[in-house]
């Protein structure tokens, strides 16, 4: 049975900070009510809302209750939240408005990690038996995706620093990044290694922030809105946890979720890839099969700027925007989950045909 | 997996404690709300749709779903209703600080759209506690007020400036007067 | 930091006291007799650490234990040169990932071998054991270059 044809009619992300002085629900109310606005519909008319957050990284319990305040629970709404990215509450929308009764959708992704120490926090996240009681940080096991990369003989240290310094140039023309600026792989290399064969520049940085979507149906879209951003196929796969367990090199999951989704080689105009760490976006090029013709996270993607728990919805958003201004034609977008590319999502998005 | 000999198997257990710290700024309403506790004024915010006056501020309506700013901030009164309460029976748990029953009771402060939860009421033996009791704030001394307890994911805390509320010895309020927000 | 002087520090304290299961409790108890365990999946593989079900097939994978190493080969590695409170070590040291003897996949763990230099994807490791055994992963103290372990 095919999928019912579902747009982005609507967006917006709060610009991303080291450390903003709002609360988590303050930031989704911004992003949410600016979201609604664009897409030109009133929140009574929304038939589901779908949140991403992680009570973890806010450190309070039932957090997620607390954002709901952003999205107006009364009179009592239709929701939902996943304990993930944003990205996949927008799955999650997808999947709901596929059922026919209900052609408007809010979305929301939102995190601020300023609070607390990624190399304190994310090993919760990781086999608590296992893997956890060593402490296995975030950036240590990127790191360890990365030698296996170089021995692999797939890439260099200086292809990582090239894919930070063109994302910190293409950031300069993004106002909700964090961070931007001219720079060049030889500097870069300068600096000393955080976790060989890592530098501070292949790692991302870490921002608060709040994105939101509004979808809709392909006929509500074409009503509301001149450039609705067609979700033309959405999908995910994971592997397995243990990260000695799976090649570290390559991202199957990726592929195949981007088979999944439709994607069988067409040509991409752009793609936005959660790629947190320099290595990563190697791997996902290649998993995904992109070549030098595809501009690659014009945004200037995690390394810039990455509200965790929407970094993935955000570079949905960043797709969206480069197909509805005409700069695109077909976009793909990605997400991500756990640690070291294990679970990926992939959003392939084009304007009317 | 056949269990070859008749010995039960001691289960094997593991051990696994979950510290994380977090380091918050507070938003700007609940600063404006610390410091103005801290001087023996409680303030609240009024949404201008719909007229609810939220305490502490949130700096936004979540039923209206507008932003409101500090132009919207407004003084309470520091006197109330008692609109339900309970006498709770402390439980051993880690973390634990209590050791003796106390009143844990539900404030609706005059001016208030909601209630103050949590609150110790004193001046009165515990038995005697009742929805509709009229009480004031008991205000630790100026020196000793502080914005402990404020956080930026909480409800709202008074405890670092007001120990407990006290009866004011008026008549208890009608029932109608707080009947919707007993619960 | 911003200079709010209105800053709230909390820990959240969450104490759990698991069960380990048939699986990874023979694990754990393997390690106090200095042994290190995987599991065989219908394959013929060996997967360590050893898992209840095979990620790959779903199939249940309770009973076949098999003792591997308990020396290996370093088959990836990085440098930790400030742990934290949270690491295994307060002397820097490598995360690894390791490929024991008669595994046929590499287990998550560190090497202590004093400086950066020393360290290379191929080298041969073995395990320096915790002299008080707590049931735990960290019961491999640390891996160290064949032939250094006491």
């Amino acid at each position: 049975m095919p999928a019912t044809d579902i747009a982005i009619i609507g967006w917006s992300q709060t610009p991303s900070v080291e450390r903003s002085a709002l609360t988590e629900v303050q930031l989704c109310l911004k992003a949410n009510l600016a979201a609604v606005a664009a897409a030109g519909i009133d929140r009574h008319d929304i038939g589901f809302t779908c949140a991403g957050s992680c009570d973890y990284l806010t450190g309070g319990p039932f957090a997620f209750v607390a954002n709901l305040d952003a999205a107006g629970a009364w009179p009592p709404i239709s929701e939902s939240h996943v304990e993930m990215d944003g990205a996949w509450a927008l799955y999650e929308a997808w999947v709901r408005l596929q059922h026919g009764d209900i052609d408007l959708a809010l979305v929301f992704g939102s995190g601020k990690s300023s609070p607390s120490n990624p190399t304190e926090l994310y090993p919760q996240q990781l086999d608590p038996y296992y893997l956890e009681p060593l402490g296995l940080d975030p950036d240590s096991i990127a790191a360890l995706q990365a030698r296996a990369l170089l021995d692999s003989g797939k890439a260099t240290e200086r292809a990582f620093a090239e894919v930070a310094a063109r994302s910190r140039r293409s950031a300069k023309s993004n106002p909700n990044a964090q961070l931007s600026g001219d720079t060049d792989a030889d500097t870069l290399l300068a600096g000393g290694y955080v976790r060989a064969p890592l530098r501070s520049h292949d790692l991302p940085v870490y921002s608060d922030g709040a994105a939101a979507i509004v979808l809709a149906t392909a006929d509500r879209a074409r009503q509301l809105v001149e450039h609705p951003v067609f979700i033309r196929g959405i999908a995910h796969r994971i592997e397995v946890h243990q990260p000695g367990s799976r090649d570290l090199t390559t991202s199957p999951s990726t592929t195949g979720a981007a088979r999944a989704a439709g994607h069988n080689g067409q040509a991409i105009d752009v793609a936005e890839l959660s790629a947190a760490y320099t290595p990563q976006e190697l791997i996902l090029r290649e998993s995904l099969g992109l070549d030098d013709k595809v501009t690659v996270n014009p945004s200037g993607g995690p390394l810039t700027a990455n509200p965790v728990m929407a970094t993935g919805l955000v570079r949905i958003i960043e797709a969206a925007q480069r197909v509805a201004d005409g700069s695109a034609h077909r976009a793909l977008a990605h997400a991500t989950n756990g640690q070291g590319l294990q679970h990926n999502l992939v959003c392939i998005l084009e304007g009317e045909q | 997996m056949s269990d070859t000999t008749s010995t039960k198997v001691e289960p094997v257990m593991m051990d696994h404690m979950v510290s994380l710290t977090y380091v918050e700024d507070l938003p700007p309403n609940t600063v404006r709300f610390a410091e103005a506790l801290v001087e023996g004024r409680i303030l609240g915010q009024r949404c201008p749709v719909c007229a609810r006056v939220f305490i502490p501020p949130k700096d936004y309506c979540p039923l209206d779903v507008v932003e409101l700013t500090p132009d919207n901030d407004v003084e309470v009164a520091d006197t109330g209703v008692v609109t339900n309460f309970t006498i709770v029976a402390p439980v051993r748990y880690y973390g634990q600080t209590k050791t003796e029953p106390f009143v844990y009771a539900s404030v609706l402060l005059d001016g208030a759209s909601g209630t103050l939860g949590g609150q110790d009421v004193s001046g009165i033996p515990a038995d005697k506690v009742h929805a509709g009791l009229r009480v004031r704030a008991a205000w630790k001394p100026q020196s000793e007020r502080s914005a402990e307890g404020q956080s930026a994911r909480g409800w709202g805390s008074v405890a670092g400036c007001i120990s407990s509320f006290e009866p004011t010895g008026e008549p208890d309020a009608p029932r109608e007067a707080y009947e919707e927000h007993t619960i | 930091m911003t200079d709010n002087r209105h800053t709230v520090t909390s820990t959240l304290e969450f104490p759990y006291r698991r069960s380990l299961g048939t699986v990874v409790g023979g694990f754990v108890t393997g390690l106090k007799d200095h042994r290190i365990l995987g599991i065989r999946n219908k394959n013929g593989d060996v997967l360590v650490p050893p898992s209840e079900y095979d990620p790959t097939t779903g199939d249940s994978l309770e009973g076949e234990f098999v003792e591997v190493g308990p020396g290996g080969e370093v088959t990836s590695w990085t440098w930790v040169p400030e742990p934290s409170s949270r690491h295994p070590l307060s002397q820097p040291f490598a995360f690894a990932l390791i490929k024991l003897d008669g595994a046929s996949t590499s287990l998550v763990h560190v090497v202590d071998v004093g400086d950066i230099a020393a360290m290379r994807t191929g080298m041969r490791v073995e395990p320096r054991w915790r002299e008080e055994p707590q049931g735990l992963i960290t019961d491999i103290e640390a891996f160290v270059p064949e032939g250094a372990a006491q």
